[in-house]
């Protein structure tokens, strides 16, 4: 189970640890182990060279001047050293005491000078085989005959030493590895606290608390991309939500006033026996409402889809003047009913990117506010410009205005101005609404200028081609 | 009793109005915050339904300057607001009761009996008066167990000297709550419909119990 991060650092850690560990451990034990045996080496060799200056030998016989003082060390009751002094082919001169029965190993095919670690009755015990006349200034060449020292010592000491090191240093390494995975550990942890921090964070993320962000600053710069995008990904989500909730709580909003005239209606007039005179008017009163409410659902659907991050736009090229000459030519007939003039000063064909269906109803809404709003023989001036990055329309009525206080407020949902008389006039408080949205989706902007009494402006500010950049 | 309606969409402030004057109710109706803040000062209601969302003056303001001005009227705010903050702020506000659109009449009926009791002495839809008994669910009016049959206009003037009984009503608060703002209050038509429910309910018994104060008005009493 190495799903956790966590196990998979301190695993992966731990083995490299492991690695470096034990080679140095092979390399400082072998380092030891070399100096332990050159030491006895060298000690074996200068002893077996000690007992060649030892040796008087001429052609006939050898003789072996050996002082008791010198042979002690061999005699000893437990001892250590050990000699033997051989001719060439094998047949031994002199042996020390301390080997008794034994002998030390030769098999004649040795090189000259060699060491060895042998089993000498059971003890480990190191061995040098020495060819004399190579070393030996004083003794005559011409003999044939050279000798061959051996000298041997037991190691057992030595090996023990080696043994308790060897010993000393896996148990080290192990310590420092159960150290270093404990330290792993602490530190992992610590270094994933963080991670821990924002999935707690998210944890408490809720339908009920979608306004809870992970704070970016507190988090180490590694993960701070991770929490802004996760931050990005609530942000997103909130506001998907709230106009969800919005949606929800404005229809509903909305569809009580209507709905409270349709159930009072029917409620009142079946208390009793009415004329057929007095259902009429309830029944038309109710269809009147019904009426009312399926406008502003329809209305509603329209800014939700158009609210929706996904909204389903044609995207293509479009020529603004001519979609306002057919919302134009659309109305002429409303607008003539009041007697109102509508002029468009520009006709210069000025091209834009965007959704015919959507710039058409933008365009529609707002000039059939200009009419609705207008006084009885008012005039509409609509003109169209270029400005830096935009094509900018303007629409300009000499209608009631809008009183200032009420200015910021005309976009927001369901804001009416002057509440009875829109709804005498059919208004359900969503038409410049779903214009906002519209242009917001294109790109730009509304901007709204009013007067009360004169009339008001109002500019719509659509992102151009790119064709219109000067 | 007069009742003042405070509603700026027509249709439903003029159903309302229909059926309340059906149930005998005397209605004004204002259709903007401006009007009905002015009617609730200055007109004598015996209850005020108020809509929160007015143009003008909103019903919330109105409401806070109304009960700053003294005036204690029962308010039912009837509007589309329907959170708990809106009911809370609403009540807060000095309003007597709160209901939410859309709304059943017949709930909204028992409502307005239900504030116009907690203003008297009275606190079920049944008054009794010696031995006469005035049900104001069912506007019925009994006398020692024999069915009064009354008018709407004459149960209105039954009902409200009941709700008020055994104090003096004088001619002008009669009319009031029993004629809308267009009535002419030097009319002398209560005097008429005090002599037609005299008719009604004293006359073959011994006890009164509608009786003429000089000089002040008319009280009912057991």
């Amino acid at each position: 189970m190495l799903s956790s991060i966590k196990a998979k650092i301190i695993t992966f850690y731990i083995a490299i640890l492991f690695v470096i560990l034990s080679v140095l451990g092979v390399l400082l034990y072998l380092s030891l182990s070399k100096i332990v045996y050159d030491a006895v080496d060298s000690g074996l060799l200068s002893r077996a060279k000690s007992l060649a200056t030892l040796v008087d030998s001429d052609n006939s016989k050898t003789e072996f001047e050996f002082s008791d003082e010198i042979m002690w060390e061999y005699n000893s009751p437990k001892p250590k050293s050990f000699f033997q002094i051989r001719r060439l082919d094998g047949v031994t001169l002199e042996k020390s005491a301390s080997l008794k029965d034994s002998e030390l190993p030769f098999s004649g095919k040795e090189p000259r000078t060699y060491f060895k670690t042998i089993l000498l009755n059971g003890t480990p015990t190191r061995l040098v085989n020495f060819h004399a006349p190579d070393e030996i200034e004083n003794m005559s060449k011409n003999s044939g005959n050279g000798l061959i020292i051996q000298c041997a010592e037991n190691i057992q000491n030595q090996l023990n030493l080696l043994k308790r090191y060897r010993l000393i240093l896996s148990l080290s390494i192990l310590s420092i590895m159960l150290i270093s995975a404990s330290g792993g550990f602490i530190i992992s942890r610590k270094a994933l606290a963080p991670v821990k921090d924002i999935s707690d964070t998210v944890d408490k993320i809720s339908e009920a608390n979608l306004s809870e962000r992970i704070n970016v600053e507190n988090v180490s710069k590694e993960l701070q991309t991770l929490a802004s995008s996760f931050n990005r990904t609530f942000d997103s989500l909130e506001r998907s939500f709230n106009r969800q909730r919005q949606f929800a709580a404005d229809a509903s909003h909305e569809l009580r006033t209507p709905l409270s005239v349709i159930m009072s209606q029917s409620e009142i007039v079946l208390r009793k026996e009415r004329s057929s005179e007095e259902y009429k008017n309830a029944l038309t009163a109710v269809i009147e409402a019904a009426r009312m409410m399926s406008k502003i659902v329809r209305k509603l659907l329209t800014i939700a889809r158009l609210g929706a991050d996904k909204v389903d736009l044609k995207i293509e090229n479009i020529n603004l003047s001519g979609i306002i000459r057919e919302s134009v030519n659309l109305l002429r007939p409303l607008a003539e009913q009041k007697g109102i003039s509508i002029n468009i000063l520009a006709t210069e064909p000025l091209v834009i990117c965007g959704d015919r269906a959507a710039l058409l109803e933008l365009v529609t809404n707002l000039i059939d506010n200009a009419i609705k709003y207008n006084v009885p023989q008012g005039k509409i001036d609509i003109s169209i410009k270029k400005e830096t990055g935009f094509i900018v329309a303007e629409i300009k009525d000499t209608g009631i205005g809008i009183p200032e206080e009420d200015l910021d407020k005309v976009l927001d949902r369901f804001y009416q101005v002057d509440k009875s008389r829109s709804k005498e006039s059919g208004g359900t408080g969503l038409g410049l609404s779903i214009c906002n949205e519209i242009a917001k989706l294109h790109g730009g902007r509304i901007e709204i200028k009013s007067k009360l009494g004169e009339g008001t402006i109002v500019t719509i500010y659509l992102k151009g081609n790119g064709s219109e950049a000067k | 009793m007069r009742i003042l309606i405070v509603e700026d969409e027509k249709s439903l402030a003029d159903i309302i109005k229909k059926g309340l004057e059906e149930e005998g109710y005397v209605v004004d109706v204002a259709y903007n915050g401006e009007d009905g803040l002015f009617m609730a000062e200055n007109e004598p209601s015996d209850l005020i339904i108020l809509d929160i969302m007015l143009p003008i003056i909103d019903g919330m303001t109105i409401l806070k300057r109304i009960r700053k001005a003294g005036v204690k009227t029962p308010v039912l705010m009837l509007t589309a607001k329907d959170t708990i903050m809106d009911k809370v702020s609403g009540l807060d506000s000095g309003a007597d009761d709160y209901l939410t659109k859309p709304f059943l009449f017949d709930e909204l009926l028992a409502r307005i009996r239900a504030l116009l009791r907690r203003n008297s002495d009275v606190k079920t839809s049944i008054i009794e008066i010696g031995d006469l008994i005035v049900d104001m669910a069912t506007h019925e009016v009994k006398r020692g167990g024999k069915n009064i049959s009354l008018s709407a206009k004459e149960y209105a003037l039954v009902e409200y000297m009941a709700l008020n009984k055994n104090k003096v009503l004088s001619r002008t608060s009669l009319t009031e709550h029993l004629y809308d703002q267009d009535f002419d209050l030097d009319s002398n038509v209560i005097d008429v419909f005090i002599n037609r429910i005299r008719n009604k309910i004293d006359r073959g018994y011994n006890t009164k119990l509608i009786y003429t104060v000089r000089g002040a008005g008319y009280m009912l009493r057991g």
